[in-house]
C-alpha cells in the first residue's frame, strides 16, 4: 500500500477551534518573570532608570525651550514684524519706524505698536554690574509687555519718565526691590514701578520693560528705528492670511506669527547652542541604555529558560503564542518601569521646583511611547532566539 | 475517511527516517521505518544511548520533521501541515511526558496543568475544571496549589502526566518517564500510564528502564538507527498484574527490518 493512497492530507480538523490564546497568556508571561526574580528586578530597575532619565532630560529641554520662547509667547501679540536679518529675538536687527504705520494700515490689522530692544548695564545693589535687556513698549497699549503682571502692578505704571517693570523672579537679585526703589541702568536712574510675571527667559540678561522713549534713552536706540512691530489681528482674522498680507505689504521685513517666531526661536536655540544636543542625546542615550538592559536580560533569560520555552513549544505553543508571551513580558517591564520611573520624575519635580522641569501631556505620553518602543525592540533578540529554539531539545536530558 | 482499521491507529510513521547535516557531514540517525501506535496499547521503545530512539520519538511527536517518510495522526498525514498547525496538533492530540518533568517552576500544579488549555484559548472555568479532573486522575488533586519545588519527583511526574492529558490527548509520548524516579515512585507512575492506555489512549515510552516492560504491550528496539519492530515481548506470569520487571523475560527479535 503506498503512502499516498491512504493518507488523507492534514486539513486542521483534528485541532480545536479555540479563541486566540494571546491575551490569555498575559498572566503566564507575568508569572514566568517571577521564575528569575533577581534578573527581573534588574531589568525593571534598568527600565526605571531609563524612563526617569528620558523624562528628566526631555522635560529639562522642554522647560528650557519654554523659557527661550517665553518673551514671544507671553505677550499676546498675534503677528511680529521684524528685520529680515532676524534669527531669533536675541539675534536681530532694526526696522525703520515707518513700518509701524504700514503694518497698521494693512487690512485685518486691529492695531500695530512698536517695540524697541536694547542692552544696557545695570548696577545691582551689591555693586555687581550685569547686562540687562531693556524692552521699550508704547503707551497706551504697551504691546509686548507680558500679559501677567504681579499683583498691584498695572500697565499704566510705565506712564511717566524713568519707570521700569522688572521680572518678579529677578527681584531677589535686586535686594527684594519694592515699587519706588531706584535702579541705575547705564548710569541713568530709573524707578521700579512694578513687576511682571509669566516670562522666564533662558538668558543671561535681566529683562526690564520701560516706555518707548526711556528704553531708547537708556540703550542709545535710534529714534527712527524699532526692533519689532507688534501686530494684533482684527477679530475673526486668520493669522496665516494676515501674516501673508503683511508680508506682501512689508517685503523688506520678516513677518511671523507668534507660533512661527517661537518655532524659530527654538530652532535657533537648538542649533546655535549645545543644549539641544546635550539633552536630546541624554534622552536618546537613556532610551538606548534602557533598551540594552532589557535586551540583555530578556535574551539571557531566554537562554537560561530554553528548556521551558522548548517545553511550551513541544506541548503546542505556536509561534504567535510565544511572540505574545515575550512581547507581553517586554510590555510588563515597560509599563512597570514607566510607572515607577515617572513617579520618581514627578517626585524630583515636586522637590526641586527651581528646575525648569515641565511635564506637558505630550512629554508624559512621549516617554510612555519611548519606553514601549524601546522595550519592544529590546525583546526582538529574545523572540528570535526562542522562535528558533528546537523543541526537540526537551527530549535531551 | 480513514478505515476502521486505521481508526484504531492513533499515530503512524510511514517510512520515516532522519539524516542530520548535509553533504559530507550528513549523518543518518534513523533508517526509514514503519511504525504504528494503536489506541489502548503501551508501546515501549528501547535501545542503547545514541541509537536513534529519541529521534524516533521526536518525529512521532511532531517536533522533528523527518527527512523522508511521513507521520499520520489518526490516519491523516501531517506532511503538509505548517509549523503552527503542527503545534496545534501537538497541543490537541498529543501529550508529552519528559524525563525531567519540565514543569514551569513559578506555576502551581494546577497552573502547570492548565498551560495546554491556555494555549488552546479555553475559557477560565473550563480550564480549571479540566485541569482539576486531570489532577484527580493522577491522584494529585490535593497538591493542586503546590509549586513544583515542593513536590517529590514522582509527584512532579504525575503533574506532568496530568498536563499531558488535560487536552484529552489520544497519544502520550513519554521520554524516560521513570529515569528520575525511585523504584516505588516509578512503579506508581507506570501504573498511571498503564491505566491511561486501558482507558483507550496510546502510550509510547522511550526508556532504558526495563521496569517499564511490565506495562508494555509491544516492544520496539532501536539499534544503530535501525528500528526492530515488535521486538518480541514474552511474559511469564501475570506481568501486567504486578507491573514487576523481574517477572518478565524479554526476547529481542534480531531480524533486520
Amino acid at each position: 500500500m503506498s503512502s499516498n493512497d491512504q493518507a488523507v492530507q492534514y486539513k486542521v480538523p483534528l485541532v480545536s477551534e479555540a479563541a486566540p490564546a494571546g491575551p490569555m497568556l498575559a498572566g503566564l508571561a507575568l508569572r514566568m518573570l517571577f521564575d528569575a526574580p533577581v534578573k527581573s528586578l534588574g531589568t525593571l530597575l534598568g527600565v526605571v532608570v531609563s524612563v526617569f532619565l528620558m523624562a528628566q532630560q526631555a522635560s529639562l529641554l522642554t522647560g528650557i525651550l519654554g523659557r527661550v520662547t517665553s518673551f514671544v509667547t507671553s505677550t499676546g501679540v498675534d503677528v511680529w514684524v521684524t528685520s529680515l536679518a532676524t534669527e531669533s529675538t536675541d539675534a536681530t536687527d532694526t526696522l525703520p519706524a515707518s513700518k509701524v504705520g504700514a503694518a497698521a494700515g494693512t487690512p485685518g490689522v486691529a492695531w500695530a505698536a512698536p517695540i524697541v530692544q536694547g542692552v544696557g548695564r545695570v548696577t545691582r545693589p551689591d555693586g555687581v554690574r550685569e547686562f540687562v535687556k531693556v524692552l521699550g513698549v508704547e503707551a497706551p497699549r504697551h504691546a509686548g509687555l507680558p500679559r501677567r503682571l504681579a499683583s498691584g502692578t498695572a500697565p499704566g505704571a510705565l506712564r511717566g519718565p524713568g519707570r521700569i517693570l522688572i521680572n518678579l523672579k529677578d527681584r531677589p537679585a535686586f535686594a527684594g526691590a519694592e515699587p519706588g526703589d531706584r535702579i541705575e541702568i547705564e548710569g541713568q536712574a530709573t524707578t521700579v514701578a512694578g513687576f511682571f510675571e509669566g516670562m522666564d527667559p533662558h538668558s543671561p540678561y535681566y529683562y526690564v520693560f520701560a516706555n518707548l522713549d526711556d528704553a531708547r534713552a537708556l540703550t542709545g536706540f535710534p529714534q527712527d528705528r524699532v526692533t519689532f512691530v507688534a501686530v494684533g489681528a482684527a477679530p475673526g482674522e486668520r493669522l496665516d492670511e494676515l501674516r501673508a498680507r503683511l508680508q506682501d505689504r512689508l517685503p523688506g521685513a520678516l513677518v511671523k506669527t507668534s507660533a512661527e517666531l517661537s518655532a524659530m526661536e527654538e530652532r535657533y536655540f537648538l542649533v546655535r547652542t549645545p543644549v539641544g544636543l546635550v539633552f536630546g542625546m541624554g534622552s536618546l542615550i537613556a532610551a538606548i541604555i534602557g533598551a540594552a538592559i532589557v535586551a540583555v536580560t530578556l535574551y539571557s533569560t531566554a537562554i537560561d529558560r530554553a528548556r521551558d520555552y522548548g517545553t511550551l513549544k513541544a506541548i503546542g505553543a505556536r509561534r504567535r503564542d510565544l511572540l505574545w508571551l515575550l512581547l507581553t513580558q517586554a510590555w510588563i517591564f515597560a509599563a512597570a518601569g514607566y510607572l515607577v520611573g515617572m513617579a520618581g520624575f514627578f517626585l524630583v519635580r515636586h522637590l526641586m521646583p527651581a528646575l525648569p522641569l515641565v511635564a506637558p501631556p505630550t512629554l508624559v505620553l512621549g516617554v510612555a511611547a519611548a519606553a514601549l518602543v524601546s522595550c519592544t525592540l529590546a525583546s526582538l533578540a529574545a523572540i528570535r532566539r526562542v522562535l528558533q529554539l528546537d523543541a526537540a531539545l526537551v527530549f535531551r536530558s | 475517511m480513514p478505515s476502521t482499521t486505521t481508526s484504531l491507529i492513533a499515530l503512524q510513521g510511514r517510512g520515516v527516517g532522519k539524516i542530520f547535516g548535509a553533504g559530507d557531514l550528513a549523518a543518518r540517525v534513523l533508517q526509514p521505518t514503519d511504525l504504528e501506535v494503536r489506541r489502548g496499547e503501551v508501546l515501549v521503545i528501547m535501545g542503547p544511548s545514541g541509537s536513534g530512539k529519541t529521534t524516533l520519538l521526536s518525529i512521532l511527536g511532531l517536533v522533528l520533521t523527518p527527512t523522508e517518510g511521513e507521520v499520520l495522526v489518526e490516519g491523516r498525514s501531517v506532511a503538509a501541515a505548517s509549523a503552527d498547525e503542527l503545534a496545534a496538533l501537538r497541543r490537541d492530540r498529543l501529550g508529552f511526558v519528559f524525563q525531567q518533568f519540565n514543569l514551569l517552576p513559578s506555576l502551581s500544579a494546577l497552573e502547570n496543568t492548565v498551560v495546554p488549555l491556555l494555549l488552546a484559548g479555553r475559557r477560565r472555568s473550563e480550564r480549571v475544571e479540566r485541569a482539576t479532573r486531570a489532577l484527580e486522575l493522577v491522584g494529585m488533586a490535593d497538591k493542586r496549589d503546590a509549586k513544583p519545588r515542593l513536590l517529590s519527583g514522582g509527584q512532579q511526574q504525575r503533574v506532568a502526566i496530568a498536563r499531558a492529558l488535560v487536552n484529552d490527548a489520544s497519544v502520550l509520548l513519554c521520554d524516560e518517564p521513570t529515569a528520575s524516579l525511585d523504584g516505588t515512585t516509578g512503579r506508581a507512575v507506570l501504573a498511571s500510564l498503564r491505566s491511561l492506555a486501558e482507558g483507550g489512549r496510546a502510550v509510547v515510552i522511550v526508556t532504558h528502564d526495563e521496569r517499564v516492560l511490565a506495562i508494555a504491550d509491544r516492544l520496539v528496539q532501536v539499534v544503530d538507527g535501525r528500528v526492530i519492530p515488535d521486538a518480541g515481548l514474552a511474559r511469564t506470569g501475570s506481568a501486567r498484574a504486578d507491573h514487576g520487571a523481574a517477572s518478565l523475560r524479554l526476547e529481542v527479535n534480531r531480524r533486520t527490518p
